[in-house]
């Protein structure tokens, strides 16, 4: 089922969303909504379950207890109509070493049913302005160069939804900043994206609302306009050593 | 359906791209294979035991302790810079990737043993040409029980530290009973018997291709799931 978005109808739904894995209880119980066209930016500690999160949401586990829906779809049922609406960026770029950027993205178009695969490859891998290397096997790219055959694999099928965990990670600031003006260029009033970084200036300029999660919850959700930026990190810091 | 069947010609592609790029799978099963049946060559005497008797097992044994390296290997290409992740994100059902795998699995391994079966005639002085069309009707039938339980179970132990031990461990006691069927199948058609006159293995043999392939489809959705 696949409801269409307005205010009324957020894309993403989660509600006491829970997750244990044996004993470690990752997720405590997470509720939040955002509507079509939204950036929200979560941050929180290494361990706090955020990628634990983006695994639910992306359909990769599924929650020990709670609800979500992504655009309209229970994400614990695991329809492929889902997986047609995501794109997923992680800190893995999901790209097979041995073979080269568009053999890449011809076997991620194929798979996704697109029609002239090697022509969307080429033209994804052409956006993200790697079309001189498109011949030159994974293994020989530099991480920022995976990250950005990794934009271009994750949108290749024009995905309404974006989950980005930490993609900065192992970038140099050059690289840092080609990814954001990567994301800048994805972030449109018909695509909603979730990120989660530990980059606190990067996160905060680019998004709509912000959250922090801590030990499984969020601590702070909140809009961009109603935070002041300059004490956030503050803020954080001081959520971060009070859940301590 | 058509979506469902381009998805696992698209995996077998990526394999066999993989595959002809690197020669990984195929020059270390291959490689493994030669060393066993060049270790009991040497370790049989074959003036007194007869090659049609020990030959069959000696031919298993090496078709699946290589075999097995395949399979280890396979789904650990999956395991790297997360691409599993990348293939279960995509709308393709989850059965479409566990058939891709299957298919390309089983493609590797019929082809290291089209090598290896000339190189066994070779050394053990076994005449394979004239009952070779049974002969590979067999082997047909022992790899696709081979593969369908262990592209499963290659899934399955990808996840585990200890996985180069674990997949060993799971899968050789399942895999027993087509093991007994082939080698006897084997071996009776090397001493001139008719691929007919052993229907009873040849039911065997299916049976579990067949449940294995069923199992693995009910058990797959589960597996690739964290």
């Amino acid at each position: 089922m696949n409801d269409t978005s307005d205010a009324n109808h957020p894309v993403i739904r989660v509600k006491d969303v829970r997750k244990v894995f044996g004993v470690v209880q990752a997720l405590s119980g997470i509720s939040f909504e955002l509507n079509k066209g939204d950036f929200l930016t979560i941050f929180g500690p290494n361990g706090a379950g955020k990628t634990t999160l983006i695994k639910i949401l992306a359909g990769l586990t599924r929650p020990t207890g709670g609800v979500a829906t992504v655009s309209g779809y229970d994400v614990a049922e695991g329809d492929p109509g889902l997986r047609r609406e995501l794109g997923v960026i992680a800190h893995a770029s999901c790209l097979y070493a041995n073979l080269c950027a568009l053999e890449n993205l011809v076997f991620y178009a194929n798979m996704y049913g697109l029609e002239n695969p090697r022509e969307k490859a080429v033209q994804a891998i052409e956006e993200v302005g790697l079309r001189e290397r498109m011949h030159d096997s994974i293994r020989t790219f530099s991480r920022g160069m995976q990250q950005r055959i990794s934009i271009a694999r994750a949108v290749i099928h024009d995905p309404s939804i974006l989950f980005l965990d930490e993609p900065f990670t192992g970038l140099d600031p050059h690289g840092s900043n080609v990814l954001k003006e990567h994301l800048h260029s994805l972030h449109t009033h018909e695509r909603t994206i979730l990120m989660t970084t530990h980059d606190l200036p990067c996160g905060l300029e680019m998004s709509d609302k912000i959250a922090v999660q801590v030990r499984g919850r969020f601590a702070l959700f909140e809009n961009i306009d109603k935070l002041d930026k300059h004490r956030f990190e503050e803020q954080y810091f001081q959520i971060i050593n009070d859940s301590d | 359906m058509r979506q469902y069947f381009h998805q696992i010609k698209t995996i077998v592609w990526k394999d066999l791209v993989t595959e002809l790029k690197t020669r990984e799978l195929f020059s270390s099963m291959f490689i493994f294979a030669l060393l066993v049946i060049v270790i009991f060559i040497f370790s049989v005497d074959l003036s007194i035991v007869k090659a049609n008797e020990v030959g069959p097992g000696i031919l298993w044994v090496a078709f699946l302790f290589a075999g097995t390296l395949g399979l280890n290997r396979s789904f650990m290409l999956e395991k790297e810079n997360g691409c599993l992740d990348g293939l279960i994100l995509t709308p393709a059902d989850r059965t479409a990737i566990y058939f891709g795998k299957l298919i390309s699995n089983l493609i590797f391994l019929l082809i290291m043993e089209a090598f290896i079966l000339p190189l066994f005639m070779i050394f053990f002085n076994v005449d394979l040409l004239s009952h070779l069309g049974p002969l590979l009707v067999v082997i047909l039938m022992g790899t696709l029980g081979f593969c369908s339980i262990g592209t499963l179970l290659s899934s399955l132990s990808s996840n585990l530290k200890t996985r180069e031990i674990m997949l060993p461990i799971l899968l050789y006691p399942l895999i027993v009973p087509v093991v007994i069927a082939v080698v006897r199948m084997t071996g009776r058609l090397l001493t001139g018997e008719p691929l007919a006159a052993m229907m009873n293995w040849v039911g065997l043999t299916l049976a579990f291709d067949v449940i294995f392939i069923g199992v693995s489809i009910m058990a797959i959705d589960h597996i690739l799931e964290e």
